[in-house]
């Protein structure tokens, strides 16, 4: 264990958001140890992607600190940048550049960012293609694969940038049922490599495997927080008990 | 008066010999008005006090003639010790005329990339300018391709607003030829028909152009 081990991967604290009079986020308070793999679950509107999307500041919140390791985000503008670098996001929609090929969807950050040279970043971003396990398509455009495989060129590409701590925005909701699994199964993979994962999902599988901790917010808050074996055998919030009730049936 | 096929033909040296002006000033004012336009873009993107007077600069280019463009240039700049010639004042005045409908072009073009886009690259800690360069911009220019090419051509077919500075461009050519010969129809039908070979030219670039960038990797 080093040190930076020690510290809490996220910290998040005393958290709140609004978007104009609608409070989205309600004293959030979240500790995720180094290693951790969080799923965040709950009816749409609950404020999971919010939530998420402020630990890479993406989103902006007025109250509450969030602190990724030893930095507090907003802190300071240049260690604010180096968390955001070290953290890794995969979107719904996987948002990867159209005009680039897959290679120099994964290259670019590492060449522009960390001036990496050309040679270096494609031997990297290909062994990250191949443990995405779509190594024969680096000279393709986004367009010309499968959701599956662009999310999974998703991935990679955010895993070129050695993050500390990865985060998932609802991965496998575009996806048509055949290719969630291709994802999941790579995410599985990280999990098993001891990568720092936050996923919002609605994979209640993929929870109950992977996850050791189930977050479930309903309208801004967490409402519950428990081991996947607790949380799905018995739940204690009646929104909880419903929101499960209507997954699983 | 009879239309003399074989006085036009022999305009046509004298006119085309000034083919490399009308080029350089169309060319030169593409650039110019690209850059400034983009730039203007930028600026009035990023909101505050710079993005509103922008957006009013666009807004008020927009609705003055190009001719009251020049004219200032060349004989209003001199009287604050600003002197330029008229074929910088023709590029210049082009340049900036056009940059505001550019600005708009680019405005929606911009508008049309998924915020998703510029999300990703955050993520990804680029900055801003290369997030501008290496994400924005070329997605941009696939989604304007087609009314960018429009402004080229109209700003091909602004060039002969210059003859009122007196730089020697092709209609200007075509025009002392009728002056000296009292023959009209000729010339600036010569010169009409160049204008329209160069621009179809143009049109066809683009569209080329057009099917490259949006190629295999069409949305």
């Amino acid at each position: 264990m080093t040190q930076t081990d020690d510290k809490p991967a996220v910290q998040i604290a005393s958290l709140n958001k609004w978007y104009g009079a609608f409070h989205v986020l309600k004293e959030v308070n979240l500790t995720i140890p180094s290693g951790s793999r969080v799923v965040i679950c709950g009816p749409s509107g609950s404020g999971k992607s919010t939530l998420i999307r402020c630990l890479n500041g993406l989103e902006a919140y007025q109250q509450g600190t969030v602190t990724l390791g030893t930095i507090e985000l907003g802190a300071n503008a240049r260690e604010t940048v180096l968390a955001r670098r070290q953290t890794g996001m995969v979107f719904q929609s996987f948002n990867l550049f159209p005009h680039l090929t897959v290679l120099s969807n994964c290259t670019l950050a590492l060449r522009r960012v960390l001036r990496m040279p050309r040679n270096e970043a494609e031997s990297l971003a290909r062994h990250f293609l191949e443990k995405v396990r779509i190594p024969e398509q680096a000279t393709k455009y986004p367009a010309q694969l499968s959701g599956g495989q662009q999310q999974r060129v998703a991935i990679a590409r955010a895993l070129c940038m050695n993050p500390r701590l990865m985060l998932f925005d609802e991965p496998t909701s575009a996806l048509d049922p055949e290719m969630v699994k291709e994802v999941l199964d790579v995410m599985t993979g990280l999990a098993h490599e001891g990568m720092t994962m936050i996923c919002v999902t609605h994979e209640m599988g993929f929870a109950r495997e992977v996850a050791d901790q189930v977050v479930f917010m309903d309208q801004g808050s967490i409402v519950e927080q428990a081991s996947p074996v607790a949380f799905f055998s018995t739940p204690n919030h009646p929104r909880a008990r419903s929101f499960l009730n209507t997954l699983l049936h | 008066m009879q239309f003399d096929v074989a006085f036009a033909l022999s305009t046509v040296p004298t006119i085309l010999g000034a083919i490399g002006m009308t080029l350089l000033v169309a060319a030169s004012s593409c650039v110019g008005a690209s850059a400034i336009g983009f730039g203007f873009e930028l600026i009035r993107r990023s909101g505050g006090w710079g993005g509103l007077l922008v957006g009013f600069v666009i807004d008020f280019i927009r609705a003055t003639p190009v001719l009251v463009w020049l004219y200032c240039l060349y004989f209003i700049l001199p009287f604050y010790g600003i002197r330029l010639g008229a074929l910088a004042t023709g590029m210049i005045g082009l340049s900036l005329y056009y940059s505001g409908y550019l600005a708009e072009v680019f405005k929606a073009g911009i508008d049309a990339i998924p915020n998703g886009q510029a999300e990703a690259a955050k993520a990804l800690g680029l900055g801003r300018m290369d997030m501008t360069i290496f994400v924005i911009a070329p997605q941009m220019l696939r989604n304007i391709a087609a009314p960018m090419g429009n402004y080229f051509v109209s700003i091909l077919k602004a060039t002969p607003y210059l003859a009122v500075l007196a730089v020697p461009e092709m209609l200007g050519r075509a025009f002392d030829i009728a002056s000296d010969t009292y023959r009209y129809a000729e010339p600036l039908t010569v010169a009409g028909l160049i204008f329209l070979g160069l621009a179809l030219l143009i049109s066809q670039a683009i569209k080329r152009l057009e099917i490259r960038l949006l190629g295999p990797t069409a949305r």
